[in-house]
């Protein structure tokens, strides 16, 4: 039983690292496809001016000469060492630009995660208790609403809205100019872009909660419970909640890729200096090095995050061999990002 | 939750009644999301009628314009007539959502039946490789491809968004032809020498048709946001080809001037197409599941 589960979880791995390994080599690969030209977003304007030996040159000190699998060797055995190379735009450690910006990201999408839940718990429960009511109906008609918005036009109402008719937030950055240290100051950045996050994602998941929970009062426990007297609240928040948490948490893991994609576009509608708006310039102005790191970041926590949802549903119920569960959840939100 | 004043509650199964009524009202027909969302076809299909301007006419005299008489909705930072704009930038928008859920579907349709069709190890090969394309961020891989193409343009959009959104599907409908193959009806018409394409379109089609609508529509919507988002951002459609996104790609400047007019109008239309088929997707998927449960 226990060599079993050892050769369980040996395999989620395998597959966790062969992902991992397919993802760098359809990056590395994709991203020289294109007919970006890296030499523009290490050198900028000077580029058009440059000889074709002074490009040639150029290009022999960035290695990016060597025919394309040789590179991909090359960038493998210095990822083993833990050296990604130098970013072509910002002419300096990969590692320490995007350390610079990790934290920005990680507050805004970390939280506006936690929040989404939270509030998709609440939410759901509130309508999954007053079913069929008007306040559920009402709620479910926003909801239905608020995620046909797209992201970047919310921004849009909201800069419009706060920034430019009233002036009471800032439309774009993570701090005023000298004020980095400011707390307050930061969270005033923070409000818009997190208001977004959560907002594109709240009513799908708390829909997806709101039904889960409709099918568990509907079981016969519920009545016995009430039958014996205990009150609803208590039904609701200590059994019926309890029972469907593990869907719940599985479908947290699940919701990842979305939040990190909502991120994205959240972050440069603001201009917000996050790992988001740095993935989308480099893929835009060829920053091979750069990109290669944050691409294999992200798909590192989503490949991990969808094999956590795997094992987490296989668990609850073992009759789930395909990953059912992922599929319905990406069912409908596979857009957006 | 029917109480009486002592404070007991009756328990038990007895409030069947509501949602067997809500059930009723659910499955009802969205008549109204069709209807709207009908017009705005019909009203972008018949532009040349609707439309009271040229729409790539910039009147230089008339810039950002609020909304008046002669220019119904405004006019943007460039002068262009928002109403026309509406209208024939549907066109390019509402098109680019069809064509490029056409092809994801066909692409998913294909990917998934050859899947479920093979062996077990091809199928999981398959379908790992599918995830991992998933992994990608798709906007990011939307950028990289529209880069190999070059300069965008509708068709190239479309192909684009295409291709990068048939992985959610195909998921799909490789699940219901795993289920499906072993069937008698499929075995039998191999054994007559039942093409691939014949299996499929005759048999495998008409079974999970139904399973993969919801998505489709729901594709459809999601193809539509990422054309706007793209050419808001100023990697999709170019500013001379009008598309709802690309008219909000002028909302830099319209954010400046404070023209409400130029980022609300072209939003709304897009928020409304979105919730009329996100309303027909939630209702085709609630028929879907009420056949399900009645078989």
């Amino acid at each position: 039983m226990k060599t079993n589960k050892v050769v369980y979880y040996l395999k989620k791995l395998l597959i966790f690292l062969v992902s991992i390994l397919a993802l760098s080599i359809l990056v590395f690969f994709i991203s020289r496809m294109t007919p970006t030209d890296p030499l523009q977003s290490y050198y900028g304007e000077r580029t058009e001016k440059m000889s074709v030996e002074e490009k040639d040159r150029a290009r022999e000190r960035l290695g990016l000469n060597d025919p394309i699998v040789i590179q991909y060797g090359k960038w493998v055995q210095n990822a083993f060492h833990g050296e990604f190379g130098i970013s072509f735009k910002y002419k300096q450690d990969v590692k320490i630009v995007i350390g610079k910006r990790i934290g920005n990201t990680l507050v805004l999408g970390g939280v506006g995660f936690i929040l989404t839940f939270v509030g998709a718990i609440l939410l759901g429960v509130l309508c999954a208790t007053h079913e069929n009511s008007l306040l559920d109906r009402a709620i479910s008609t926003i909801g239905t609403i608020t995620s046909c918005i797209p992201e970047f036009w919310f921004s849009l109402l909201l800069i419009f809205v706060f920034s430019v008719i009233w002036h009471v937030l800032p439309s774009s950055g993570a701090y005023s100019v000298g004020k980095e240290g400011d707390l307050l100051d930061r969270i005033r950045h923070l409000i818009m872009p997190m208001i977004v996050v959560i907002f594109e994602h709240l009513w799908y998941y708390a829909y997806m909660v709101r039904n889960k929970l409709l099918e568990e009062v509907r079981s016969d426990y519920v009545s016995l419970f009430k039958s014996v007297g205990i009150n609803r609240r208590r039904i609701v928040f200590g059994h019926c909640l309890k029972n469907i948490m593990p869907t719940i948490v599985s479908i947290m893991a699940i919701s990842v890729p979305h939040i990190i994609g909502g991120t994205y576009i959240v972050e440069s509608v603001f201009s917000y200096p996050g790992i988001g708006m740095l993935s989308y310039e480099s893929a835009r102005y060829g920053d091979y090095n750069m990109l290669m790191v944050l691409c294999m970041m992200t798909g590192i926590v989503i490949i991990f995050c969808n094999i956590l949802g795997q094992i987490i549903n296989e668990k609850i119920d073992p009759r789930i061999k395909a990953n059912e569960i992922t599929e319905r959840s990406e069912v409908s939100y596979g857009d957006g990002q | 939750m029917a109480t009486d004043n002592n404070g007991f509650q009756i328990v038990g199964p007895k409030q069947i009644s509501a949602p067997v009524l809500s059930e009723q009202t659910k499955h009802r027909l969205p008549s109204v999301s069709f209807a709207i969302l009908g017009m705005i076809v019909l009203g972008c299909l018949l532009a040349n009628v609707t439309a009271t301007k040229d729409p790539s006419y910039m009147d230089l005299m008339n810039y950002t314009k609020a909304p008046n008489r002669e220019f119904l909705f405004g006019t943007d930072n460039l002068g262009r007539d928002i109403f026309s704009c509406i209208w024939y930038g549907g066109r390019i928008s509402l098109s680019v959502g069809v064509i490029a859920t056409v092809i994801s579907t066909v692409l998913a349709i294909l990917y998934g039946s050859v899947s479920g069709l093979a062996s077990d190890m091809v199928d999981t090969i398959m379908m790992r490789g599918a995830e991992i394309v998933l992994t990608i961020p798709s906007i990011l891989l939307v950028i990289f491809i529209q880069a190999v193409l070059g300069e965008p343009t509708t068709l190239s959009i479309a192909f684009v968004i295409g291709i990068t959104s048939w992985c959610s599907i195909a998921k799909v409908v490789r699940t219901e032809v795993r289920q499906l193959r072993k069937s008698e009806y499929i075995v039998a018409s191999k054994c007559m020498g039942g093409s691939f394409f014949h299996i499929l379109i005759r048999h495998l089609g008409p079974n999970f048709i139904s399973a993969i609508m919801f998505m489709v529509v729901m594709n459809m919507r999601s193809a539509i946001v990422t054309e706007s988002t793209l050419s808001f951002m100023g990697m999709g459609l170019p500013l001379e080809v009008i598309s709802w996104g690309s008219l909000l790609s002028l909302s830099d400047k319209a954010l400046m001037t404070k023209a409400w007019w130029i980022i609300m109008i072209p939003g709304l239309f897009l928020i409304v197409v979105l919730f009329c088929l996100t309303n027909i997707g939630n209702w085709l998927r609630t028929s879907v599941s009420q056949k399900e449960s009645n078989l």
